[in-house]
């Protein structure tokens, strides 16, 4: 195994003048984008940064922020990406919780770079750093082991504080090295890149393309979901292999006329992973495009770990498509309650075990032996897996992973608020996060002023999407919420959705 | 044009819009147009989707996605400005 940035080093050896990464800030070849990671590399390590290191890296989505990512790599460090919505205290708690060594920031966010950084944390413009131009600089390739870390994603965690998911060289290549294989990807493919660079959605779209010296098509976060945009993006930048959530593509089937165009005869193949697609959505793509239908799954602490290929008998389905047989040389089964393996028709706890599974969170004990993925699955009798739900409180909203108890624990931190309980209703695209408050005695907090809050403490798929205000929380006999009786009641009186 | 609404009628629709879709009612009448809409996590991006349907329906406003960024959807005046802007131009 090489490391995760070689892929990039030898597309560039090979053919330097191939088209690698389009983005709001340009086109850029192999060539230019592996002298631009070397010059950067040089720069960070003049800072300090080194072999081990933790570098966060805060841009909007382009190409400055993956050479960023490419030169932090280089010196044998680990990137941790964050993005220009990434709120500045949590930016600086996720700086603290890993000790980063330096923060790479894009200009128009480097004068926002919290303080409460880890003592002697550098700064690094890399807006400024590129525009400057640096001839031919040095090469810089640190030796890794495929132990060393690659980057941390911070994830939404149950204890309420975010987790960091330390991803190895191994780990990334492992799975990066099946998807491509399995897409056969050739430099001719153009990846559709639309997840944001802090969800592990997005080391499919950049690596896959890299090894293959293809190219990958930035969707700028305004654009994501902007569903009319993104069937415009679709065309006009003749992708060949779109990823994203399935909300995504819902979004752009129901209200971006997707269905109404034929689908462009670059595209080859539409994955999708992070939450369940409904069927009737995949019976809509598979009658539109002659691509092949990916369903991907798998939690950040395991990368990709199951994959179903979507075929005609799936489209008679009521439910949707299943997860499911493993890949990325992982080996997967599902545990009954009891501990013994569930058989076809039983259901079970997803575990994961193999080359792509974490090295552990940041600062706590590493991950030795099998995942438990905290998703409950059937087994069918071909010995694939449908997706049943969760066994705790992590919900999904619109692809995003929010853990229930965090929203809580930064509403209840409020001075006016006795209680908040987080939850979702709605299913699908329409998923949407509802916060039940109980006030304080006394106190009259607006729903407005409870936003902010939230929005000042954290990401914005996190921030409740309703806030509804109720004189006491319902409780069962034992004195604790009662989440089934408010689930329903909220659903209940779901304000009903009304064409605008 | 002749119906042309006026900047405060605009205002005032986007206002009872933003309310009743995403604040609830906003029943403490605290948004103004002033209020910071991305800022305080009112615009997510799906109700920023939401809201660029309402546009079009309602004002006939394609809004160009270049258009769609901090500047331009930072609070109720600036994107009624946006409007108003783009009605006074000849169309065509």
């Amino acid at each position: 195994m090489s490391s995760l940035h070689q892929l990039m080093i030898e597309s560039a050896a090979r053919d330097p003048d191939a088209l690698a990464v389009t983005g709001p800030d340009g086109e850029f070849r192999y060539g230019e984008l592996d002298r631009q990671a070397n010059a950067l590399a040089g720069e960070l390590a003049a800072h300090g940064v080194g072999h081990g290191d933790r570098v966060v890296i805060w841009t909007p989505k382009s190409a400055a922020a993956i050479v960023a990512m490419q030169a932090v790599l280089r010196l044998g460090a680990a990137y941790v990406p964050a993005s220009a919505a990434t709120p500045a205290g949590r930016l600086a708690a996720m700086a603290r919780d890993c000790g980063a060594g330096a923060i790479c920031a894009a200009a128009e966010l480097f004068a926002l770079i919290p303080d409460g950084l880890p003592a002697g944390a550098q700064r690094v413009n890399v807006t400024e750093f590129l525009g400057a131009g640096h001839g031919e600089p040095e090469r810089v390739d640190h030796p890794v082991t495929p132990d060393d870390l690659a980057y941390i994603l911070y994830t939404s965690g149950s204890t309420g504080t975010p987790k960091g998911v330390c991803i190895s060289h191994g780990n990334a290549r492992a799975f990066v090295d099946w998807a491509g294989a399995e897409l056969a990807a050739t430099p001719m493919d153009r990846f559709a890149s639309h997840a944001p660079f802090t969800f592990d959605l997005s080391v499919l779209d950049l690596y896959a393309a890299f090894a293959a010296r293809a190219a990958v098509c930035l969707i700028p976060a305004d654009l994501a979901y902007a569903p009319s945009r993104l069937v415009e993006f679709l065309h006009q930048q003749r992708i060949s292999v779109w990823y994203s959530v399935p909300s995504a593509l819902m979004l752009m089937m129901r209200d971006g006329g997707l269905l109404d165009r034929l689908a462009p005869a670059s595209l080859r193949a539409v994955l999708f992973a992070g939450e369940p697609c409904p069927i009737r959505y995949v019976r809509w793509l598979s009658g539109w495009t002659w691509a092949r239908l990916l369903n991907l799954y798998g939690p950040t602490e395991t990368n990709v770990c199951t994959y179903h290929e979507v075929c005609p008998a799936d489209l008679e389905r009521d439910r949707p498509v299943p997860i499911g047989k493993p890949c990325s040389g992982d080996k997967a089964w599902a545990a009954r309650p009891d501990g013994g393996l569930a058989r076809p028709g039983e259901e079970g706890e997803l575990m994961v075990d193999g080359p792509t599974v974490m090295r552990g969170y940041w600062g706590q004990r590493p991950q030795v032996g099998p995942y438990a993925t905290g998703d409950i699955v059937r087994v069918l009798t071909d010995g694939s897996y449908d997706y049943v739900g969760r066994n705790d409180r992590m919900v999904k909203v619109r692809g995003h992973r929010v853990e229930l108890g965090e929203v809580e624990d930064v509403l209840n931190a409020h001075a006016d608020i006795a209680q908040a309980v987080a939850l979702t209703v709605g299913e699908g695209l329409e998923t949407r996060l509802v916060a039940v408050v109980a006030r304080s005695p006394g106190s009259d907090p607006g729903v407005l002023a409870l936003k902010r809050h939230s929005a000042q403490r954290l990401p914005a798929y996190m921030i409740p999407d309703e806030i509804r205000f109720v004189a006491e929380l319902p409780r069962t006999a034992s004195g604790k919420v009662d989440h089934l009786t408010l689930a329903n009641d909220v659903a209940r009186t779901a304000p009903e959705e009304k064409a605008p | 044009m002749t119906n042309t609404p006026s900047e405060d009628q605009v205002s005032a629709r986007l206002l009872a819009f933003i309310r009743e879709r995403f604040l609830s009612g906003d029943p403490r009448g605290e948004l103004e147009e002033t209020t910071p809409l991305l800022e305080w996590g009112i615009l997510n991006s799906l109700n920023t989707a939401t809201l660029i349907g309402y546009l079009r329906e309602e004002f006939g406003a394609v809004v160009a996605l270049e258009k769609v960024d901090a500047t331009t959807f930072r609070n109720v005046a600036t994107i009624t400005s946006m409007l108003c802007e783009a009605a006074a131009k000849p169309s065509g």
